[in-house]
């Protein structure tokens, strides 16, 4: 059985202290990003075009490989304190790359400002463009770097983990398929973890593809590529990543819930059928993205339509039943944690839901890049995998008895998730009334009716993100103040195998 | 070409949808939160949750193969659309829109077109629409600030959108996909008379 001695899991600890520490410094820039852009957008202040479309590709680029970092750190530090041996000298140099990654990417956008959106949506980034031409370079550069860093520690995670666990095979849960007793017991997050992975390597490889596909044409100019197929990559490796973060949150919710509820969670036929059918549309759902791209063939559209319906399934009928299970008569004391889990499952259902709408070609004629798309991602990013990550921080800083106290941390959390879902309902409106999104501002539009309605939604919208920063920033003195404090490593943190 | 008349907006069968089901996780969450007070022996809840899941599975299953069966019939897709009356061509560059009717047997970087164009209403009409540097999206708003219609139009392919315009009027076309600093600034429109 695996041993992992308290000294590790206190290195351990610390790096994923340092993690959430750069992640709480990040995570409010990013915000007051989005802050300004709305501002802009509600004409409150004049930011300028190549400056808001500078910070758009910040905000898009950050937020999304931010929230993934910090869900891969926690699911590494949660895997590395219980389930299997994880090279810490590795962690830390992933850590590195990715800050130099992430610098690579302030310089270009607020020295050069690259303003080609998070996507790079090729041929953008060498046509037209009114950035410096060295921050299209820079950039491929830098998310080349990252793109490296994530690599080598999914790829060690799944390593150390088929290492521990007797092969591949076992990781996905295959052996309680068949009739043969099962000898050793797989942790439902360690399987959640490997199905979030596996995708994450092979849709970083196509992003590996794109990026130096993009870096041969700024080096060679002459160079042209199929925009189809580029396009095709980048959103498989987009969507692929932000559904990642999203799975990885839902590991540690698998491993921490019953921690709170007394209830096992365990592995089963059902719940390796369910996660092996989520790997599989992870794969095919991101062909969505391409639905107004008519000349895409019309069995990857139609695929498209089919994963994201049936993604619905095993993540509704088996993970939110599965909470259900967790949370229903417990007694469970609604600490800050488990209320964290419990919400941020909510947001994910609700934001699934949105999204399956627009998953339908027929209503995605209507929808496609209004702001109903980041209303949708904002419900499960925002409302889902954020309020996981602060789940997560607060089990990571208080003990159980500090988080049932801390009404102050509870009241924080509250005013972000009613401003948070009051932000994205005015996402929500925005594309129900067809405002379009990445538009800088609203002013030029010849249309009144769609000029107002945007301005005054993006002001609502201004007001509400003040109110989450207000509700972040008592969050923050709560899991800052305990945060760097020692504690007595509990027992639960020691190996279970 | 397959009309089925939903006696509703798209956007307003969106928000419905969407509404009811966020009405739905919210009651969950406050059954969950307001109930969890007391203590039942886990088997027994564990029986209670399969049962419900069962019958949930049940429903949501069907609820998807309708919907597929329903969606799948209404695709803005070639092989799904009827014979057009008339045709037009649209090139899109940064930042600007350029119509003409008829099929255009030009490179669109040398297509000459306006940014205005009149057609006729209650006519089948399919856009031909490409562009000449980067990738845009071709959308139709009518005057009350809808979209009606919409494609990509992305350099060395041409995406065909047919539409009917039902009433008479102004029709602006907006940009919808980012293509550069002035993106939110490329508009056109078809006057229909």
């Amino acid at each position: 059985m695996l041993q992992i001695s308290p000294v590790e899991i206190k290195k351990q600890r610390k790096f994923v202290v340092i993690w959430s520490i750069t992640f709480l410094i990040v995570f409010p820039l990013l915000i007051l990003l989005g802050l300004l852009m709305r501002m802009n957008q509600g004409e409150m202040i004049k930011i300028g075009m190549d400056k808001f479309y500078m910070m758009m590709t910040l905000h898009g680029l950050g937020m999304s490989g931010l929230l993934f970092s910090m869900a891969f750190a926690a699911l590494w530090y949660l895997i590395s304190t219980r389930y299997a041996k994880l090279n810490i000298g590795l962690g830390y140099f992933v850590y590195v790359l990715i800050l130099l990654g992430v610098v690579g990417l302030a310089i270009a956008g607020l020295m050069g400002k690259f303003a080609a959106g998070w996507y790079l949506l090729y041929p953008l980034p060498f046509k037209g463009a009114t950035w410096a031409a060295w921050s299209t370079g820079l950039s491929i550069i830098s998310l080349i770097v990252l793109g490296v860093a994530w690599l080598a520690g999914m790829l060690h995670v799944i390593y150390a983990l088929a290492k521990e666990y007797g092969g591949f095979t076992n990781l996905l849960g295959w052996q309680y398929l068949g009739r043969k007793e099962v000898k050793r017991e797989l942790p439902p997050i360690v399987m959640i973890a490997t199905i979030s992975l596996i995708p994450g390597v092979i849709a970083f490889l196509a992003g590996a593809v794109f990026l130096v596909m993009n870096l041969l044409q700024y080096f060679e100019p002459t160079l042209t590529f199929d925009p189809l197929l580029l396009k095709n990559l980048v959103f498989f490796f987009g969507h692929t990543l932000v559904n990642i973060t999203l799975y990885c949150c839902l590991g540690w919710v698998y491993a921490l819930l019953p921690e709170y509820t007394g209830r096992e969670w365990k592995v089963n036929k059902v719940l390796v059928y369910s996660w092996n059918a989520t790997l599989f549309f992870i794969m095919f759902a991101y062909f969505h993205h391409l639905y107004m791209d008519f000349v895409q063939p019309l069995p990857f559209q139609v695929a498209g339509q089919l994963a994201s319906y049936f993604s619905a399934i095993p993540a509704t009928v088996v993970t939110m039943f599965g909470v259900i299970a967790q949370l229903y008569h417990s007694k469970v004391k609604w600490g800050i944690v488990p209320v964290s889990f419990l919400i941020g499952v909510a947001g994910w259902a609700i934001g699934g839901f949105a999204a399956v709408v627009d998953s339908t070609i027929a209503v995605n004629k209507i929808l496609h890049n209004t702001l109903w798309v980041p209303a949708h991602f904002h419900t499960y990013m925002l409302t889902g995998v954020v309020l996981f990550i602060f789940g997560f921080l607060f089990y990571l800083s208080h003990t159980k008895e500090e988080q049932y106290k801390d009404k102050f941390a509870k009241f924080g959390f509250w005013l972000f998730v009613v401003a948070g879902h009051g932000f994205i309902a005015t996402f929500y409106s925005g594309g129900l009334n067809s405002i379009p999104r990445r538009f800088a501002d609203y002013k030029g539009i010849p249309i009144s009716s769609t000029h107002y309605t945007g301005a005054l939604l993006a002001q609502i919208a201004v007001y509400c993100i003040i109110a989450l920063f207000i509700g972040l920033f008592i969050m923050y003195i709560s899991i800052l103040l305990k945060l760097g404090k020692r504690r007595q490593i509990p027992l639960s943190q020691l190996a279970d195998g | 070409m397959v009309t089925i008349n939903l006696f509703m907006t798209i956007q307003m069968a969106a928000a419905i949808i969407s509404f009811l089901a966020a009405i739905l996780v919210v009651s969950v969450v406050v059954f969950l939160m307001t109930t969890s007070g007391r203590e039942e022996d886990k088997t027994s809840v564990k029986h209670k949750v399969y049962k419900m899941r069962g019958r949930y599975f049940l429903i949501l299953g069907s609820c998807i193969i309708v919907l597929l069966f329903i969606s799948l019939r209404l695709l803005p897709y070639k092989s799904f659309q009827g014979k057009a009356d008339e045709v037009v061509t649209v090139v899109a560059t940064q930042w600007a829109w350029k119509m003409e009717s008829g099929i255009s047997d030009k490179n669109p970087s040398q297509f000459i077109g306006s940014n205005e164009i009149t057609l006729p209403p209650q006519k089948l009409i399919k856009f031909l629409v490409t562009s000449a540097d980067v990738n845009h999206n071709f959308a139709i708003y009518n005057s009350k600030g809808e979209i009606v219609g919409q494609t990509q139009a992305m350099p060395q392919y041409t995406n065909e959108l047919q539409h009917v315009f039902q009433d008479k009027g102004d029709y602006r076309i907006l940009c919808l996909e980012y293509c550069g600093i002035p993106h939110a600034y490329m508009f056109a429109t078809i006057h229909i008379k």
